[in-house]
């Protein structure tokens, strides 16, 4: 019942979102060329369809691969640092580094190597997403209480029962930190890496409409992205609510 | 690291006429932009309803450009087999810093941006330009600009040249005196906004400087290797822009269903103009994407006067004729 | 040295090896990937060049990093100061968050043009949100029981903000700053590739057409240089400031 009722919340909302934005257009006579109204833009949607759709599912297509990838490699270099402190005094600094280079620099030269493909925007998304995620799982491990460690290692528990029982539970929390982040950042590495000579995608659509002046258009790819965004944002949360059950930090 | 090029193991099948029809030869062409008109021709003849790729024994994929792609470079490295580059200035470039691509083809005949100013606004002529705001693209425009400005005694300081903005609204606005605009492309967004009569136009050619775009290239090693797999996609090529350029409607039509999103009068004014593009000059009576020599080598020494060319490149190998001059004369023309 | 710091520079020293023997090795061309000592050598040539345009990104991303600073910790503090309006404006708020940030470069250079201000206006947006966010969860992690207290002794909700809640939410601000630095550079240089007069991001947009990436290389190298001064200069500023973490 309670969510029944946040869900009708939350569609009043829009709603009343919707009419202030058409509303405010006609009131306040903003030009097309800046704001269009909300009805042109759903209308230019209706219109051709295919593409925004098309768009929206290869988007999410090329964001699920990049978060996937990015998630489990990052919990996975976590887990390695936790276990090999050498490693990862070799490799944090570099990962830091690697972190200041705006991946767009870079693009072009991922396209070289991977092709126009979904696996080079995923590369790109997963990119922007491993490192978030390495650095909090690498927190959360460390943040267990080491009595307790102690403890299990003294009934004779080996390190791979005590990382699967104790450490990884105990660190979920901060690792759902780091991937309701990876989420929206694996959707920027999506969009960016469709910047870069691809057919469909909401980034395509993004950059055709800049380059035709098309603000319509270009309204109607950042609703898309929009949605694509909070959709994904709210099942990651969700998956947070019910797996780290015992509550999350913020 | 080096993407090798998917034809690598289709060699020996091309070979037999018989397996024409079988297997089909994997390919891709780079466009130099996002998906519009100016490509037309070629989604055409890729269309499911033509296939004259196919006919050709091509698999042919076809990858827009975009803002931070540089089509020669793909084409160097075999991530793309054949590629709609920028221009002469960019095959030179190309050539320059060594990268192992040839151009087969050409494009637009003529230069196809010119520059533009309000008609009622205090240029009239190109020493006008003197002290006024200017405009264009850093990608081989500006050079032109700074060619036709040195004829009339003007060098750089004696105007503030800024590179050129995505809009052309600045200059709608009044912010800049003079901008760049394509002739199938900004021209139709200022014509549209501001009306052709508003507008004064400075084309290259009038000074005579010329500078032949949209190239067509492909690697060094694919033109030794397979021959056939150039001259093949050149026919088809040709084929699709011929259909094209006779049946507007259908050429838009295609484009569209590649880019929804696209303004339909907007496409049909690119066709109109680009056919007049590619039709320009010798193109009428020796075909489409004809290498006009004379133009090349006009394009070639006016950047090395200006030392954007460092120096002189070697045009008959980096502009290779032969497969145009292999394909039939009725196959070539419009 | 410690030990930390010194197996991080054998790691920096056998990743830029090996790149070195990759590039020379396999006689990699230039522009695919060229050689660590090609892009180290080209940056001190071109040096003059690559530090004009390194501090016209630096500037955009510094400006647009003050105003998202302030506009980010004010509405934070505003919203906490007036809970009815937090209810109207937080679905607003999260709605504009959920735009991946790159989405609205293209909106904002139409807007404002290929000058600076488009890109000090993405950036503050990035930066903003990022602020903004890590104080709001700072400010809503009160210490439940030392606020009961201050209110016996007739404290007011500015002076409890003042007092209470703005010290115990540094920590999280501070590090929302910190990691915003990185952000408002990448940020600057993105918008800069799709537009710009001047700046690193044009610099690699020009190098790439022409057929330069050793310069492209080189143009990341100084914004990487760059980046990592900003993030450390933000975190000795915090240390000196926040002196009881």
């Amino acid at each position: 019942m309670m969510q029944l009722r946040a869900l009708l919340r939350g569609v009043v909302g829009l709603l009343l979102a919707a009419l202030l934005w058409e509303g405010a257009v006609l009131a306040l006579h903003i030009r097309p060329e800046y704001l269009p109204r909300l009805s042109t833009i759903l209308a230019a949607m209706a219109a051709t369809p295919g593409a925004y759709w098309d768009g929206f599912l290869r988007t999410l297509a090329e964001t699920l691969l990049g978060f996937a990838a990015g998630g489990f490699v990052g919990v996975l270099n976590g887990v390695i640092f936790l276990r090999l402190p050498a490693l990862r005094d070799m490799l944090f600094p570099i990962f830091i580094v690697s972190q200041t280079i705006p991946v767009i620099a870079f693009g072009a030269l991922v396209v070289l190597w991977f092709g126009n493909t979904l696996l080079a925007k995923a590369v790109i998304a997963f990119y922007l997403t491993f490192f978030p995620v390495t650095v909090n799982t690498l927190l959360g491990l460390n943040a267990v209480d080491p009595r307790q460690v102690a403890l299990l290692r003294s009934f004779g528990a080996g390190p791979g029962t005590i990382l699967r029982r104790l450490q990884l539970p105990a660190a979920l929390p901060q690792i759902f930190v780091a991937l309701r982040l990876a989420a929206s950042l694996s959707l920027v590495g999506a969009i960016v890496g469709e910047w870069f000579g691809d057919t469909i995608g909401l980034g395509v659509l993004l950059l055709q409409a800049m380059y035709n002046e098309n603000v319509v258009s270009l309204w109607a790819a950042i609703l898309c992205a929009a949605v694509l965004g909070t959709g994904f944002y709210a099942v990651v949360a969700y998956a947070e609510r019910r797996i780290v059950f015992w509550g999350a930090e913020q | 690291m080096q993407r090798r090029s998917l034809l690598a193991g289709f060699g020996a099948a091309l070979a037999s006429p018989a397996l024409h029809a079988q297997t089909l030869t994997r390919a891709s062409l780079r466009l130099k932009w996002l998906p519009q008109a100016q490509f037309a021709g070629f989604y055409l003849a890729k269309a499911k309803a033509k296939g004259y790729y196919a006919a050709e024994g091509i698999d042919l994929t076809i990858n827009p450009g975009g803002p931070n792609l540089l089509t020669e470079n793909l084409v160097a490295t075999g991530a793309d087999t054949f590629g709609l580059s920028g221009g002469t200035d960019s095959v030179f470039a190309a050539r320059d810093k060594g990268l192992p691509i040839i151009c087969v083809g050409v494009a637009h005949q003529v230069t196809p941006f010119f520059f533009v100013t309000r008609a009622d606004g205090p240029i009239k002529t190109l020493a006008d330009f003197r002290g006024k705001n200017l405009t264009a693209w850093f990608t081989g425009a500006n050079y032109v600009l700074l060619g036709m400005l040195a004829q009339a005694g003007l060098r750089a300081g004696d105007f503030n040249l800024q590179p050129q903005q995505v809009s052309v609204t600045p200059f709608i606005e009044g912010q800049t005196d003079v901008v760049t605009a394509t002739k199938y492309n900004e021209f139709y967004t200022l014509v549209s906004r501001m009306g052709r009569d508003k507008l004064r136009t400075f084309v290259a050619e009038d000074y005579g400087i010329t500078f032949p775009r949209d190239t067509l290239i492909v690697g060094e090693a694919i033109a030794k290797e397979k021959p056939e797999l150039v001259k093949g996609f050149l026919r088809a090529s040709m084929k699709g822009w011929r259909e094209a350029l006779a049946e507007p409607k259908l050429g838009v039509d295609t484009v569209m269903g590649i880019a929804p999103t696209l303004n339909r009068e907007h496409q049909e004014f690119m066709l109109t103009e680009i056919g007049k593009l590619m039709l320009a000059g010798k193109a009428a009576r020796e075909g489409l994407f004809w290498i006009d020599q004379d133009a090349i080598k006009s394009a070639h020494d006016f950047l090395l006067r200006y030392e954007v060319i460092k120096q002189p490149i070697n045009l008959a190998t980096a502009y290779d004729r032969s497969f145009l001059d292999a394909i039939a004369l009725a196959d070539r023309r419009a | 040295m410690s030990r930390a710091t010194q197996r991080g520079l054998l790691g920096a020293v056998l990743l830029l090896g090996s790149w070195e023997a990759l590039a020379r090795g396999l006689a990699l061309p230039a522009y695919t990937l060229p050689a660590i000592s090609d892009i180290i050598l080209a940056t001190w040539q071109h040096r003059s060049l690559l530090a004009s345009a390194g501090w016209y990104t630096l500037a955009e991303a510094l400006l647009g990093y003050a105003i998202g600073c302030t506009a980010g910790i004010t509405l934070a503090t505003l919203l906490i100061l007036l809970p009815p309006a937090r209810r109207v404006v937080m679905p607003a708020m999260l709605a504009i968050n959920a735009v991946p940030v790159a989405a609205w470069s293209p909106l904002v250079l139409l807007w404002l043009g290929i000058g600076m201000a488009s890109k000090v206006a993405m950036v503050a947006l990035a930066v903003g949100f990022t602020i903004f966010l890590s104080a709001l969860a700072g400010f809503d992690r009160q210490d439940r029981r030392a606020a009961d207290l201050l209110r016996s002794f007739g404290a007011g909700p500015i002076a409890l903000l003042f007092r209470l809640r703005l010290p115990a939410a540094l920590p999280l601000i501070a590090a929302g700053m910190r990691v915003a630095t990185v952000r408002s550079l990448i940020v600057a240089i993105v918008t800069e590739m799709l537009g710009a007069q001047g700046g690193l991001g044009w610099i690699i947009y020009q190098a790439v057409v022409q057929i330069d990436f050793v310069q492209v290389w080189s143009a990341i190298l100084v914004a990487s240089v760059l980046s990592l001064s900003f993030f450390g200069l933000i975190t000795w500023l915090e240390q000196r400031i926040i002196f009881w973490r």
